[in-house]
Formats: C-alpha cells, sequence, structure tokens
C-alpha cells in the first residue's frame, strides 16, 4: 500500500499532466493531452491513421516486440467464434483480427468433422471488417490478398464510423474492436452501436491499450512510452508527432474499472475484464440479452 | 448452509406451487437459483478471470431469495469501488443481471440433447444455443466451456436426486444399506442415457482446473446421500464414511462405462456387493476392535498378576 502511494506520487511528479483528469462529455475533447474541439478530432485521428498506415505493422511489432499478435489471439480465443457466426471487426482495417477469426472458424470445421450441420454453415460465415479510413482498410484488402483471400466471400470489407454504424439492428453474433476504441470522440456511441448491432446473446470484446497500476513496472512503462516510442516512430516511420499521439490517447483512456462500468451502462451483461502485462493492454468483454 | 439453502429454495417453489397462472415464468427464476448461485459450480466460477467485477455471485441469489434485503447486498458490493450515485445505477441493472444465467441456464439445458450426438463439447453447446434462438456466442462467455455442460448436468442430477429423496417413500422400509444402494442406483440411472460419452465427463472432470469442482459436486452427493441414509453423526466417523461411500459410487461408475449387460444388471450386482463388503468391513472393524480390547484387558490381569507375584516374593 505505502509503495503503491509512494509510487502515485512520483507518478504524479514525473508526469504531472497525467494526473489531470477531464469529463469525457466535454464539447472539448481531448486529443493526446491536448484539447481539440469535437469536430477536429476525428479529422486528427484521421490524419494520424492516414500517416501511420503503411508502417502500421512494422511499427506495431517493434513497439510491442510482436506481443500484439499474442493479444490479438487471446481476444480471438475469448470471441470463441464458430462456423455460420456474423462478426463485426470495427477499427479492424488491417485485418489482423478477422484473418484470425476466420483461421479459427475453418479449424473448428475440421474438428467438428462429425456434425453434418455444420457444413453448410461454413458457407454462411460473414466477418465484416469496418474502419473509418480508407487507407488502412486498403492495407487490410492488400494482406487478404496475399493470403490467397482475396476471393473469400466471408471477408467484406466496409468503410463506416462506428459511432454510426450501417448495420441493422440485432444482426451480429460478435463485435470486436482491437485498439480503436481509444481514437473515437464518444465512446458511449460506440458502445451503445454495438449493442444495437449485436443478437440476444452476442458478445462485445474491445481490446485495448490500458493502465498500468504494477509499482515499477509502471515507471519503466511510462519510460518506454514517452522516451522510447516517439524516438522509435521518428526514427522508422518518420513521423514522431503521431506516435507521440498514441502514448498520450493510451493515458487518456479511462481506466480499466471505469470503462467496463461504461459497458455496463451501454446494457451488456457479465461485463469482465482481463489485464494482460500487468495492465498494458486490457481486454473488455460484455454479453447481450 | 447447503441445507438451509434447499430449504430456502423448497418454499420459494412451494410459493409457486399455489400460483399456477405465472408458474411457468416462476419456475425458470427458480432454476436459475439452483443452478447459478447454489452450489456456486456450474455457471459462475470465473477461474480464468480474476476480475469478474459485475458478477458477484451472491448478488443475483440474494435478490431472488431475499427481495427485501437485496438493496443493502449490492450496496455492499459497490461500496468499496464506486460512489453511491453510481451504485443506484448499478441497482437499477440488478433485476437484468439475472438474465444472463437464466440464458446460459437454458442453453446448457438445450445443449444436454445434442451430447449424445456431439459429444460434452462446445458443438453441442453451440447447437444447444442455436435451439434457444439465442446467438451461439454466448458460448464465448462459459470460462470453462464443456466444464459448465458437464457441471451443470451434475447440479441437475443432483437436484433430482434430492427431490426423490424428498419425496421419501420408496426409502421408508428400507435398512441403511439398502437405502445407499437404492440411491446410489437412482443417481448413477441418471446418467445411463450418456454413457457412451461418459468416459469424456471423467476426463473434463479430471481437468486440474475443473477438478476442485468436481471434487466439491462429489462431496455434496456423498453427503446428500448419508444425510438420506439418517446419518448425522459428526465424529471421525464422519470423514471414513464419506470417502467410503465416495469410493463406492465411483468405482460402480467405472465399473458402468464397460458393462454391456441388459439395463446395468452387473452394475447393480456389482454395486450391492460393495456396499455389503463395506458394512461387512464396518463390522469386522468393531469386532476387531471388542477383541483388542478384551485382549488388551485380558493382558493387563495377567501382567498385573506377574507383577503383584514378582513384588510379593
Amino acid at each position: 500500500m505505502a509503495l503503491k502511494l509512494v509510487s502515485r506520487k512520483l507518478g504524479s511528479k514525473f508526469l504531472p499532466m497525467l494526473s489531470s483528469t477531464s469529463p469525457l462529455h466535454s464539447h472539448a475533447t481531448s486529443f493526446g493531452f491536448k484539447h481539440v474541439r469535437e469536430e477536429e478530432k476525428s479529422q486528427m485521428v484521421g490524419n494520424v491513421f492516414s500517416s501511420v498506415a503503411s508502417n502500421y505493422d512494422l511499427m506495431n511489432d517493434l513497439m510491442s516486440g510482436g506481443l500484439h499478435r499474442l493479444w490479438k489471439d487471446r481476444l480471438v480465443s475469448m470471441l470463441n467464434p464458430f462456423p455460420g457466426m456474423k462478426h463485426l471487426d470495427v477499427a479492424g482495417g488491417t485485418g489482423d483480427v478477422a484473418f484470425k477469426i476466420l483461421d479459427g472458424i475453418s479449424s473448428i470445421k475440421r474438428r467438428a468433422n462429425q456434425d453434418p450441420i455444420n457444413d453448410h454453415l461454413q458457407e454462411e460465415t460473414q466477418i465484416h471488417v469496418c474502419d473509418i479510413n480508407p487507407n488502412m482498410l486498403n492495407v487490410g484488402r492488400k494482406r487478404a490478398i496475399e493470403r490467397g483471400l482475396g476471393e473469400d466471400k466471408s471477408l467484406i470489407w466496409v468503410e463506416g464510423d462506428a459511432e454510426a454504424l450501417s448495420f441493422e439492428d440485432n444482426t451480429m453474433d460478435g463485435y470486436t474492436i482491437a485498439f480503436g476504441i481509444r481514437n473515437v470522440t464518444h465512446i458511449e456511441k460506440v458502445l451503445a452501436e454495438a449493442y444495437r448491432v449485436l443478437k440476444h446473446g452476442g458478445r462485445f470484446l474491445c481490446l485495448e491499450l490500458s493502465h498500468v497500476e504494477v509499482p515499477v513496472f509502471k515507471e519503466l512503462y511510462d519510460y518506454y512510452s514517452f522516451s522510447v516510442i516517439p524516438a522509435v516512430g521518428e526514427l522508422v516511420a518518420g513521423d514522431r508527432d503521431s506516435y507521440q499521439y498514441l502514448v498520450e490517447s493510451i493515458r487518456r483512456f479511462p481506466p480499466q474499472e471505469k470503462f467496463a462500468s461504461m459497458i455496463a451502462d451501454a446494457g451488456f451483461q457479465k461485463v469482465e475484464y482481463e489485464n494482460l502485462v500487468g495492465g498494458v493492454v486490457a481486454i473488455h468483454s460484455g454479453l447481450k440479452i | 448452509m447447503y441445507r438451509t439453502a434447499a430449504l430456502a429454495r423448497r418454499l420459494l417453489s412451494g410459493a409457486t406451487a399455489g400460483n399456477n397462472s405465472n408458474s411457468r415464468i416462476r419456475y425458470l427464476n427458480h432454476r436459475t437459483t439452483v443452478i447459478g448461485s447454489r452450489y456456486c459450480t456450474a455457471v459462475n466460477n470465473n477461474h480464468s478471470f480474476p476480475q469478474s467485477i459485475f458478477n458477484q455471485n451472491q448478488t443475483p441469489r440474494a435478490n431472488l431469495e431475499f427481495p427485501n434485503q437485496s438493496e443493502s447486498t449490492s450496496s455492499s458490493n459497490w461500496s468499496t469501488s464506486s460512489t453511491a450515485e453510481d451504485g443506484r445505477q448499478r441497482q437499477e441493472r440488478q433485476r437484468p443481471r439475472i438474465e444472463y444465467q437464466e440464458q446460459q441456464a437454458r442453453v446448457l439445458e438445450a445443449s444436454l440433447h445434442h451430447v449424445l450426438r456431439l459429444g460434452w463439447s462446445e458443438e453441442a453447446m453451440i447447437a444447444g444455443a442455436r435451439d434457444v434462438g439465442v446467438s451461439p456466442s454466448i458460448v464465448g462467455s462459459f470460462p470453462r466451456k464443456e466444464a459448465a455442460l458437464v457441471e451443470f448436468f451434475m447440479d441437475e442430477c443432483l437436484q433430482k436426486l434430492i427431490d426423490r429423496i424428498d419425496s421419501g417413500e420408496e426409502l421408508q422400509n428400507l435398512v441403511p444399506s439398502e437405502r445407499i444402494s437404492k440411491l446410489l442406483k437412482i443417481r448413477l440411472e441418471m446418467q445411463s442415457p450418456y454413457i457412451s460419452k461418459w468416459p469424456q465427463v471423467l476426463s473434463i472432470q479430471a481437468y486440474p482446473s475443473n477438478a476442485p469442482t468436481s471434487f466439491k459436486q462429489r462431496a455434496m452427493l456423498v453427503d446428500e446421500i448419508w444425510h438420506a441414509v439418517g446419518d448425522e453423526g459428526s465424529d471421525i466417523d464422519w470423514y471414513v464414511k464419506r470417502t467410503v461411500l465416495g469410493g463406492i459410487y465411483s468405482t460402480t461408475e467405472i465399473y458402468m462405462l464397460t458393462d454391456s449387460s441388459p439395463d446395468f444388471r452387473d452394475t447393480w450386482a456389482f454395486l450391492d456387493d460393495r456396499v455389503k463388503d463395506a458394512f461387512d468391513l464396518k463390522k469386522t472393524i468393531q469386532e476387531a476392535m471388542y477383541m483388542a480390547e478384551a485382549v488388551g484387558a485380558g493382558m493387563g490381569n495377567s501382567f498385573q498378576g506377574f507383577v503383584r507375584r514378582v513384588f510379593q516374593r
């Protein structure tokens, strides 16, 4: 306990701006640590992702030491995909999560040979990949072709806004959003939309960079985030500001408990979260009944 | 504690019986209590989710069984992590929270129909979810998937057994050893429809992550049977009795797997023999103890006599 207090004090000295909290419902929203007008945020986020799209995967690997693949694997294994599933992956432009889900379903298909009912269901599988940014979607389409999935009918690429989805009510079995919800202007709206499109029994899963509370590790992580990542971003992608925004937006994101209660307020039940690597990322899940 | 919960439940179902018009709905609620909270085994065991924050196992049960206490329960759950206002918001969500366990139970029950075809597997649960018109995604919300199905079945069997015990007429004129074999037979007959897939159950239960729950469920079963036999003792014998009965149950269960005689006739003969053995063993031990006492007393006397003679001299 004392250790925690000390670390918190150190933390607040070390990064005075971190402790300042601002209500989420203000007209001036946050872009990293900067306050910007709501209308500007989506455009600024759009610029960030347009500029990093080409190096996105390389940078993810560099920044997370390859761990982001394992995190996404964990997300998909928690989702428990099944043949005939209608899934919506929001902010998944590069298709990482969508490919993993497809793999998961086809491996289930292999295991489920004894159930003849599943055979025709395999054809009905639909994975919608929705992203607000066309550049990211293009990266995903290219990678689908590289993987030999270019002709796969179950992958559907959609350009759309997570706050106003173009899908009907009660149509999706699953909803995932990996490293995306941090970048939206209104988290509540995104959650409400997720709740709307999901079927009864459908699940919401969110993989997001979150808050580390483990004392010494927290200091290390902060140093890494604020000193190493922007430098690497400048070196590899030639874009310091985008990565500065990345680490700042992580600190702006509501902590695990708070975000979980936001999910519950959107109407989800059985809201749970799991911290990975001491809270560097967290997977939140909710069930619509 | 377990008995008390059972009593409360029975009272609840008694109230239901008086009100036939909406007994169907009540029945569902009632079942949720059974599965979700009474044993806290089947649906709610969040081994792999250490931070399951909105699902304190006790909350739904408190709401169902003691409606007037729900306020205090929920606010105490929340006092640690939220303000009073938050607590009130959560309060509004108390009622629907019971729903998801209800849905999960419905899915599990429907899944049992697919077990013979698909085994105790995720596929069976997916098929079950489709049957009740819920998205199969819900299967992902069971942390230990097929173990949840197995545990649900075990809980249900135990519940049926308790109901049979409480109805009571079959056991009236039997001596304890016959009662025990009768009860074990009733319980084992419940799993006979699934016998071709039963080895899978045993392997699922033996998984390190599932073993504690399955052990607990077996202990409850054995305990319930001893209660039905009328054993209220609490001496060292208590453990011996439960261990022996647990052993008989498990061996018979395994014997049953390879029994191809019509109606498992061999199994029931085997069961009767084992129960008889156990009671014989108890007698043998008692006789041995009497004997030892007698011998001890005799030895003591002759030793005393010997010493006396030595000192007299």
